[in-house]
């Protein structure tokens, strides 16, 4: 048994091949995934950067308006909360309710686009097989690409800060860095949250679509019942199953750490079972 | 002499019909191992889960003596791998693709990528989109042989490259040959198998029906025979010979096909004054039409 087992090992010692270390791969393909995402992540932040430029850019005009308040106090109450339209007085509350109340519902997108290309994108375009060629666990290419896809939202996010932060210094509109930066960080850890729903089922399913889909529809479904447990009674206990309810309001009130962090706990959690199920699978081209 | 690739009664199942059952399969260290069959008879489905892409439904394999369910990452730093739908990501060019993936095996030096690429001629500064099917081929190629595995698995290597560089493809095959190292290269281009390969398997219907060193293979199957006399002979003693198909008369030339009863036909035709005699093998091509050519249900698994 022993003669058997040093054959085996001079046979493997003869065919060793040079390892990279597992941090190694995972910091290429990172890396590599990043520089993929870079100009849809730029397109991504100027866009969006560029919305909320303009909306800081309009504040001076409505400021001080005293018909739109007296709007505003017309509607019922729990209509102005739904849409974060009870102060649209501050800058702080104007950008919440035209800006940060709305953008997860677009910026979700690239995380759950990211996510669906990286498994089942890939196997759909046929590139899988090559990358995989390579000694790369499965394991990397799932957190590899969430990584990256992490690193490019905060780039967007952050594009999305300076477009509205610099627009706010040149029009003299009271928004400070730091409020700004709450604000946009902020929406980090909840489009991850459809990024890592978007991620299991690319996982779990070789078709981009149920990928894209699925988290698509989770994100409508869990923006409606936070919006209509605001504007009900009956509904307001269901407001805790949606993510919108952690989102809060950090431009006006800074952000909740605690939601913050328990957020980005559900989504890597997501992206564990991710991990278990590509693991599990047999891949398709 | 360890075997390279090991498997015993390998098999994957998709649904009720697809797949390969029951692979017993053995590639030795340094051949050049030719694996044949018709497109969907399971060439792919076996490399594929070799790699560990594909999980198998039964049966068991091992590449380096390493478990393929357990060992798949071992295994594929000893592999060089060319998949059959080679797909690349379209804004890449061939230097950035090559370089990551030097990054990914810890290849810093990617000179015998470059002298690849020289002798394949391939582009390797212009993006994925803008290359044909053989200029992306060749990127496949590089990519498989840069860090010099001791396994070359390649699945349709020649698809697209033109006949130069198929030439200049199967002089690399020797070399790593002559190197010791072993490549395992599906194909349906039997004259290239013919030409590089030591054994052949043919896979028909997701079953190995056949594994013979090349040459035995084609030894032991048919020949063609011409034979000519200094005037016409009677062609009935020959068609009448078992194992003679085909024949045709013209002039004073016999032509036919002998499966057997070499030396009864030598005899007959002793009989008269031969003044020519032509016998040839067959090529690889016409063994595996003749033999397992039927069967073919397309789409490749």
């Amino acid at each position: 048994m022993s003669g058997v087992r040093t054959r085996r090992q001079e046979w493997l010692g003869r065919h060793a091949a040079k390892r990279r270390a597992p941090v190694g791969t995972l910091l290429a393909l990172s890396l590599h995934t990043v520089r993929m995402q870079r100009r849809g992540a730029i397109i991504w932040g100027v866009v969006l950067g560029l919305y909320s430029a303009a909306m800081v850019a309009t504040f001076p005009t409505i400021e001080g308006m005293q018909q739109l308040d007296q709007l505003m106090q017309s509607y019922p109450e729990g209509l102005r909360e739904a849409f974060n339209l009870e102060d649209l007085g501050t800058p702080e509350g104007y950008l919440d309710s035209q800006v940060f109340n709305l953008a997860p519902l677009a910026l979700a997108f690239f995380p759950i686009l990211a996510s669906a290309g990286a498994i089942a994108g890939a196997e759909e375009r046929g590139t899988i097989d090559v990358l995989l060629g390579n000694p790369l666990p499965r394991w990397q290419l799932v957190v590899g690409s969430f990584i990256a896809t992490a690193l490019s939202l905060l780039g967007i996010v952050a594009l999305m800060g300076l477009f509205s932060w610099g627009t706010a210094v040149l029009l003299e509109v009271d928004l400070s860095l730091s409020t700004t930066a709450a604000a946009v960080l902020n929406l980090w850890p909840i489009c991850m949250f459809f990024g890592g729903v978007a991620m299991l089922f690319s996982a779990v399913f070789h078709r981009r679509v149920f990928a894209i889909t699925i988290p698509g529809v989770v994100l409508f479904g869990m923006y409606l019942i936070d919006v209509l447990g605001k504007v009900s009674e009956d509904l307001e206990d269901l407001r805790p199953a949606s993510v919108f309810y952690y989102y809060g309001t950090a431009i006006k009130d800074g952000i909740d750490w605690t939601h913050f962090g328990g957020v980005t706990s559900v989504t890597l959690f997501l992206v564990l079972l991710a991990v278990l199920a590509f693991s599990r699978r047999d891949i398709y081209t | 002499m360890c075997a390279t690739i090991e498997t015993e009664k390998l098999t994957k199942t998709y649904g009720k019909n697809r797949g390969i059952r029951g692979v017993d399969l053995t590639v030795d260290e340094g051949e050049v191992f030719g694996f044949l069959g018709p497109n969907g008879a399971g060439k792919t489905t076996t490399i594929r889960a070799l790699l560990g892409f594909l999980r198998p439904s039964d049966g068991r394999a091992w590449v380096f003596g390493m478990d393929i369910r357990k060992k798949s990452v071992e295994i594929r730093e000893r592999v060089g791998n060319l998949p059959g739908e080679f797909a690349l990501e379209d804004r890449m060019t061939g230097e950035e693709f090559l370089r990551y993936f030097g990054r990914l095996r810890g290849v810093g030096d990617l000179d015998h990528a470059w002298e690849l690429a020289e002798r394949l001629e391939a582009d390797l500064h212009r993006p994925m989109r803008r290359l044909s099917r053989g200029n992306k081929q060749k990127i496949g190629l590089i990519q498989a042989m840069f860090h010099k595995p001791p396994l070359l698995v390649l699945d349709e290597p020649t698809g697209g490259l033109d006949p130069l560089v198929q030439e200049e493809f199967l002089e690399i095959v020797d070399e790593v040959k002559a190197e010791g190292r072993t490549v395992f290269l599906s194909s349906h281009v039997l004259s290239e198998v013919e030409r590089v390969c030591d054994r052949v398997g043919i896979i028909r219907d997701g079953e190995l029906v056949e594994v013979e060193p090349t040459d035995q293979l084609t030894n032991k199957a048919f020949r063609h025979v011409s034979l000519t006399f200094d005037r016409p002979v009677d062609p009935k003693p020959f068609a009448a010979l078992p194992g003679v198909q085909g024949l045709s008369a013209e002039g004073t030339r016999l032509s036919f096909t002998l499966y057997d009863n070499l030396d009864e036909m030598i005899k007959l035709a002793a009989r008269s004054r031969l003044v020519n005699m032509e016998y040839e093998r067959p090529s690889l091509e016409e063994v595996f039409l003749t033999f397992y050519g039927e069967g073919e249900n397309g789409g490749e698994r």
